[in-house]
């Protein structure tokens, strides 16, 4: 009875404490970053009541619901449909639909319970700031609303994967009735259709399983020759990141964010703050959509693949350390490869100039390059460090906290000096070099730190 | 040639090679034995460089893996028992990989000869994640070979290869010039490949002896291995 789920979850409080126990600084930093975040959320509230700023219950109640649709379709993801180790349950006599129901059960008592603890912590963090805390039934609309989510989600999970992707038609028609109706109530009444939804799925998901299992021979003909070390070694991480497409989805998110950012940029202040406090919050407002543009960009086309160089060699990093290379040649030759990285960022300040005007562009410019330039010296070691620990979200969160904090503060630094001096431009570019200095300093830590990983005596 | 004094290594509480001593010469074929979690592969990865130990050092051909770690690591060809290979890139551009980091000349004349006696030579262009096991084998096997190391380390070298190829890894095992250690299962390869072999119980050498005096002793290797395990138990 439910032997794969309790497989499951003792498996990932397992998993969750060898982490806490490898990484204690890291998870203590994460912690204190999350309660302090939803301490945070309290703050929030408490000032959007004192504004009179009328926000509306059903959109708290749908950010919430998508939130956690994602996260239970990518729990289903990881747990189901990539899994392998799960082969050895599913060659049992027991029926797949089952083992399917107890991941899916797994993941549902794991959401929920973030879901309860949060909540919790939530509520308690507004008692403390003397909100009336009476609100049971909203409570209990919010609560079967991220049940729902957590039944609709693993289905498009499912479905997304499956070599029929038309399946997932009813379930996006479902999230479209949602998302119309615009009743928290109308959602909640839809509890037995989505519990339908989640039938549907487990009858078909092995369908899923078998079609990301499936092997294709993928033939890649080009003319390969020798070169130099650092050019192979930068030449094969150049390659990954083309195959994976990720140099596409680099430059569509740098086009996108743009024409956000822009937008925001324009009209955001109209769009999102209450007009008690608009004139107080427009003086820095469309400075700070730009930076939150520049950040999501750097975050994406830096953090994420300078944390990769090293998080995705898991399995392979024997290759490199049994070959007679000075760490420190690869550490620099797979940073090279993050250059052409850096190329696909300039779609962004291409489009972004269309909103604000060339008069900003050697500033934002500077920004750009100072925070991809931050987020790859902060996400050498700490990927090199943690070789192997592939999806860590709490690193990437830890390293994006980080990040965030230099670089507003340098953004700031950077804005002053437009301000006060004429020789700006020599300034923010002595920075530049001296940002510089600190990347060498970081591949020269990173190295020490691969090296003290194979050979501590 | 390869030695090795006082190695030990622990996992946390675990002890996996506990205080061990070898000297592999040059131009014998070692065979290094032993129940699962023996240490087999442990100690072929700590003289590949690729595990820290705790104690103990490590000599390869003169040079000291913990001092001249690139030096040592030059003279050495490793094939791991599972190899993980860079599922994005093929068969031809792994190999121009490794032989450009390796600062190879005629990679190409010596990729050809290797990759034609293996006979993955049809292969090449596909992506290694397409790979089947033997497959990825065989590319690693060719890694480990292209340098013409003088000291080769083979963790479960024919296992998943096909009978043909299987016969040639042998072949060229057996004609090589270097120091050879194998870590393996099977008795059959350590009969027709080995000189001497090794019989590690857990974290110990238990025996050591050339494998043709086993042979008069014993008739086969599996006699002489669980010949020594019941002593170990008794």
């Amino acid at each position: 009875m439910l032997e794969t789920t309790i497989l499951l979850l003792k498996e990932n409080q397992r998993n969750l404490f060898q982490k806490i126990k490898g990484a204690p600084i890291l998870y203590f930093f994460f912690s204190a970053m999350m309660i302090f975040s939803v301490i945070m959320f309290g703050f929030l509230t408490l000032f959007l009541l004192r504004t009179e700023y009328e926000f509306s219950f059903f959109d708290v109640f749908f950010s919430l619901f998508f939130l956690f649709l994602l996260k239970s379709a990518a729990d289903v993801h990881n747990l189901f449909i990539k899994s392998s180790q799960l082969s050895y349950a599913l060659s049992t006599q027991v029926s797949h639909q089952k083992i399917i129901a107890h991941v899916f059960f797994s993941q549902f008592l794991i959401n929920m319970g973030l879901w309860f603890f949060f909540s919790t912590l939530y509520i308690l963090s507004i008692f403390v700031l003397n909100i009336a805390v009476n609100y049971p039934l909203e409570y209990l609309f919010i609560t079967i609303g991220m049940a729902i989510a957590l039944l609709v989600g693993p289905v498009l999970a499912l479905f997304f994967f499956s070599s029929n992707r038309f399946r997932l038609v009813p379930s996006l028609l479902l999230l479209g009735f949602y998302w119309y109706s615009h009743e928290v109530v109308y959602v909640v009444c839809t509890l037995p259709l989505a519990c339908l939804h989640l039938f549907w799925g487990i009858h078909h998901g092995m369908e899923s399983f078998l079609f990301v299992k499936r092997k294709e021979r993928v033939k890649e003909r080009r003319t390969v020759r020798s070169q130099n070390i650092l050019s192979a070694l930068a030449t094969r991480e150049i390659l990954t990141l083309w195959r994976d497409r990720l140099f596409f989805s680099f430059v569509f998110t740098a086009i996108t964010t743009a024409l956000f950012t822009g937008y925001f940029f324009l009209y955001g202040a109209d769009i999102l703050i209450p007009e008690s406090i608009r004139s107080l919050a427009e003086q820095y407002l469309p400075s700070m959509f730009v930076f939150l543009g520049i950040y999501i960009v750097v975050i994406y086309t830096a953090v994420f693949p300078s944390l990769n160089l090293f998080l995705n060699e898991e399995k392979t990093m024997w290759i490199l350390h049994h070959l007679p290379l000075p760490k420190y040649t690869i550490v620099v030759g797979k940073t090279l490869a993050l250059l052409l990285c850096f190329i696909t960022t300039i779609p962004f300040i291409a489009y972004i100039s269309i909103f604000i005007g060339l008069q900003q562009l050697p500033f934002l410019i500077w920004v750009l390059m100072f925070s991809f330039l931050a987020g790859v010296i902060i996400s050498l070691p700490l990927g090199a460090k943690y070789v192997g620990k592939k999806s860590d979200i709490l690193l990437f969160y830890a390293v994006a906290m980080i990040l965030f904090i230099v670089a507003g503060i340098a953004a700031s630094a950077g804005k002053y000096l437009t301000r006060v001096t004429i020789y700006w431009p020599l300034f923010l570019c002595s920075i530049l070099l001296v940002e510089l200095l600190f990347l060498w300093l970081s591949a020269l830590l990173s190295a020490k730190i691969l090296k003290s990983n194979v050979l501590q005596i | 040639m390869i030695t090795i004094s006082n190695l030990t290594k622990r996992y946390g509480k675990i002890v996996a090679l506990n205080q061990v001593s070898f000297t592999f010469e040059n131009s014998q074929v070692i065979a290094i034995m032993g129940e699962n979690g023996a240490g087999k592969s442990t100690l072929l990865k700590i003289c590949a460089g690729i595990l820290p130990f705790n104690q103990g050092e490590v000599i390869i051909d003169n040079y000291s893996l913990t001092k001249d770690s690139i030096e040592a690591r030059t003279h050495i060809g490793y094939l791991p028992e599972m190899p993980e290979l860079y599922d994005r890139l093929t068969g031809r551009e792994f190999l121009f990989y490794i032989a450009s980091l390796r600062k190879l000349a005629k990679a190409s004349q010596i990729i050809t000869e290797l990759t034609d006696i293996t006979g993955i030579k049809d292969f090449l262009d596909y992506e290694l994640g397409s790979y089947s096991k033997g497959m990825k084998q065989k590319i690693s096997l060719i890694s480990a070979m292209m340098h013409a190391p003088k000291n080769l380390l083979l963790d479960e070298p024919v296992y998943g290869l096909d009978p043909p190829t299987s016969r040639t890894i042998q072949d060229f095992i057996r004609k090589r010039q270097g120091t050879t250690i194998i870590a393996t299962h099977s008795t059959r390869l350590v009969e027709q490949v080995a000189d001497v072999v090794y019989i590690l119980m857990r974290g110990n050498v238990v025996l050591c002896d050339k494998v043709q005096t086993l042979l008069k002793k014993y008739q086969t290797i599996e006699n002489a291995y669980f010949r020594c395990k019941d002593l170990q138990h008794a």
